[in-house]
């Protein structure tokens, strides 16, 4: 158990298996993201009361999801680092952030998007809107703090810290819905028991999702090499990894 | 008293006070959280007179009367015990409709509401016309009230 | 067995040690004081001095007011032990540093957390808040100024030593204290409109359980990941 989780946390490892996962999950991500689309916004039928305007959850569903799985990653990434001090984990949390934030982004601008002609405003103050504007504030806090801590290894734990006790904010956007009863409508894909939706639109979204997050996970490995490259550039093995090509 | 105690007394409060914070929310969530007032509630008179507030409701059905030539709409909301009347001035959200669930925000006129804002919900169901009109159909049928939005 | 005196006693001595430094430096103590009572005076100056207009933007007046000030505060609140040493010794000591943190952090809400709670009513009436909400607003503070100063003890302690100290701190106190603000906020409002505040009261003092509890801990671990 040690030894595979020691070998797991090993950056020539990781660099040597995500050198071959990041071209597969790319192409993964390329061919069902292009499925999803052709799916999402001229297979399905329009919806019986949103029309098309409906269609943008194709997009907005799957980068809402990265936006609070991402930050999850992120802080499970960072807690691993702080307990078990693997070095690995730390270069995966830094470099997801960026990538949480950048999905929570456009979480919020296609969300605004579809409240305008939905709801009768391009925002409203509601739980889960703003509990997502939070959770990008989080991103930003975590991003910010990383920032400001020269020494690299304090900037680690300290970040790590953050993100763990951030992830408190992740619950209450999940339950932020029924405690506050308000405008947004309850998660469509949660209720595993009877999908409130139909299959014709249903297949197209989960798609997307599944493509999206193969997506999220290619870029991770990037940047996550990236990050390698910075923090072990005095390490003879990625001088050998690197100079080989 | 020995430091280990107190250490297992320091312990103990502290998972005394998660817990008891735990049966605070628990608490929290049985009680009225809400921000606006159902038409009930107005009904009680438990309403402001003075100010502005909210008020959320289902549009009840053949209740919209628009006037013509004018952007005023008058309607009634009801919470399935009791009703009152709003009048409105403005664009209406595309989602507004009968049976809707909607929060309007304005103020107490007499027996009426005047709302400057309207806010409505959508649901949560996703599916193409013709699934609902049959679905609408099978609801008359079976003689239930048919209630899209909820709020 | 050993000399050291118990958790009690130590928390007290830390509590003292830090009220009777406050009351030195009174002037620096009351600067979150003077902060939140003038950034109150500035909405009517801003807006206008209407009645009305101020009654309504009255709840969120006084809770970001409080809420700033507590990140002002949140500030000092570690630095001059760190610099001097001070927090060091506390944590090479035998008791535990969290204990000695919330004791410091207690002291810290006495001196800038407590005097907003007593001080609202007269903002309050200077904003034209009616009556009969300033009791629930002043319990709804009583419950959410100690997690003010609980986060901004777990941020300073994060932040503290760090060149851009300032600034960072409050973009990390503000989204994590959020939830507070809408729901002290939220209090006030119900009890303007003459709701039942009973729910909100039972979440605040519920998140309140909850941040004593667990922010301590926090306080501790990024204490020594600062020291180090």
């Amino acid at each position: 158990m040690f030894a595979f989780i020691h070998k797991l946390g090993s950056p020539p490892h990781f660099w040597r298996l995500s050198g071959t996962m990041v071209p597969w999950f790319s192409w993964f991500a390329v061919v069902l993201i292009a499925v999803g689309t052709v799916g999402g916004l001229w297979v399905a039928p329009p919806d019986y009361q949103q029309l098309d305007a409906f269609r943008i959850i194709y997009f907005h569903v799957p980068s809402a999801w990265l936006s609070q799985f991402g930050y999850v990653v992120m802080a499970a990434a960072a807690a691993v680092g702080l307990i078990w001090r693997i070095k690995l984990a730390h270069a995966v949390a830094a470099a997801c952030a960026p990538i949480g934030a950048s999905f929570t982004v456009v979480a919020l601008a296609t969300g605004s998007i579809w409240g305008k002609p939905m709801w009768g405003t391009w925002w409203v103050w509601d739980a889960r809107l703003t509990s997502t504007l939070v959770l990008l504030f989080l991103y930003f806090g975590y991003m910010a703090l990383r920032a400001a801590i020269d020494d690299e290894n304090r900037a680690d734990r300290a970040s790590a810290l953050l993100a763990i006790i951030g992830v408190i904010n992740i619950p209450i956007i999940k339950y932020s819905v029924e405690w506050w009863n308000t405008l947004h409508q309850p998660a469509t894909i949660s209720k595993i028991g009877k999908p409130s939706m139909d299959p014709e639109m249903l297949v197209p979204l989960l798609v997307m999702w599944l493509g999206f997050t193969f997506f999220f996970f290619a870029v991770l490995m990037v940047r996550t090499r990236a990050e390698l490259i910075a923090r072990e550039r005095n390490k003879k093995w990625l001088r050998e990894v690197i100079g080989r090509g | 008293m020995k430091a280990r105690n107190q250490r297992l007394l320091a312990v103990g409060l502290v998972i005394a006070g998660v817990g008891l914070g735990a049966t605070f929310l628990l608490k929290a969530m049985n009680q009225n959280i809400l921000y606006y007032y159902s038409p009930t509630q107005m009904e009680a008179g438990e309403a402001p007179e003075d100010r502005r507030f909210r008020v959320g409701g289902l549009v009840v059905e053949d209740s919209i009367v628009r006037k013509e030539g004018t952007m005023e709409v008058r309607f009634t909301l009801t919470d399935e015990a009791h009703v009152l009347p709003v009048l409105y001035t403005g664009i209406l959200p595309d989602l507004f409709r009968e049976g809707q669930g909607i929060i309007a925000h304005g103020r107490l006129d007499g027996g009426q509401f005047v709302a400057d804002e309207i806010l409505a919900k959508h649901d949560e169901n996703y599916m193409p016309p013709e699934v609902a009109a049959s679905l609408e159909e099978t609801h008359k049928r079976t003689g239930q009230q048919q209630t899209t939005g909820g709020y | 067995m050993n000399e050291w005196p118990g958790l009690g006693t130590a928390f007290w001595l830390q509590l003292t040690r830090d009220l009777r430094l406050a009351f030195r430096h009174i002037g620096q103590a009351a600067n979150p004081l003077m902060f939140f009572v003038m950034v109150t005076t500035l909405f009517p100056l801003a807006l206008s001095p209407a009645p009305e207009l101020l009654q309504a933007i009255a709840p969120g007046v006084i809770w970001v007011s409080a809420l700033l000030a507590s990140l002002l505060a949140a500030e000092s609140l570690f630095r001059q032990d760190v610099e001097d040493g001070t927090m060091e010794q506390l944590a090479l000591s035998p008791q535990p540093l969290s204990l000695l943190l919330l004791a410091k952090t207690t002291a810290h809400w006495l001196m800038t957390g407590l005097p907003l709670v007593l001080m609202a009513p007269i903002v309050g009436h200077a904003l034209f808040l009616p009556g009969d909400a300033v009791p629930e607003t002043m319990l709804a503070l009583l419950l959410a100024t100690p997690v003010l100063s609980l986060a901004g003890a777990v941020m300073a302690a994060l932040t503290v030593g760090l060149r851009r100290g300032g600034g960072l701190l409050s973009l990390l106190i503000l989204p994590i204290v959020m939830p507070v603000l809408i729901f002290g906020a939220r209090a006030t409002d119900m009890a303007m409109q003459g709701l039942d505040v009973g729910g909100v009261m039972y979440l605040l003092a519920a998140i309140l359980l909850l941040a004593v509890s667990l922010a301590p801990a926090g306080m501790a671990a990024a204490m020594r990941i600062s020291l180090d």
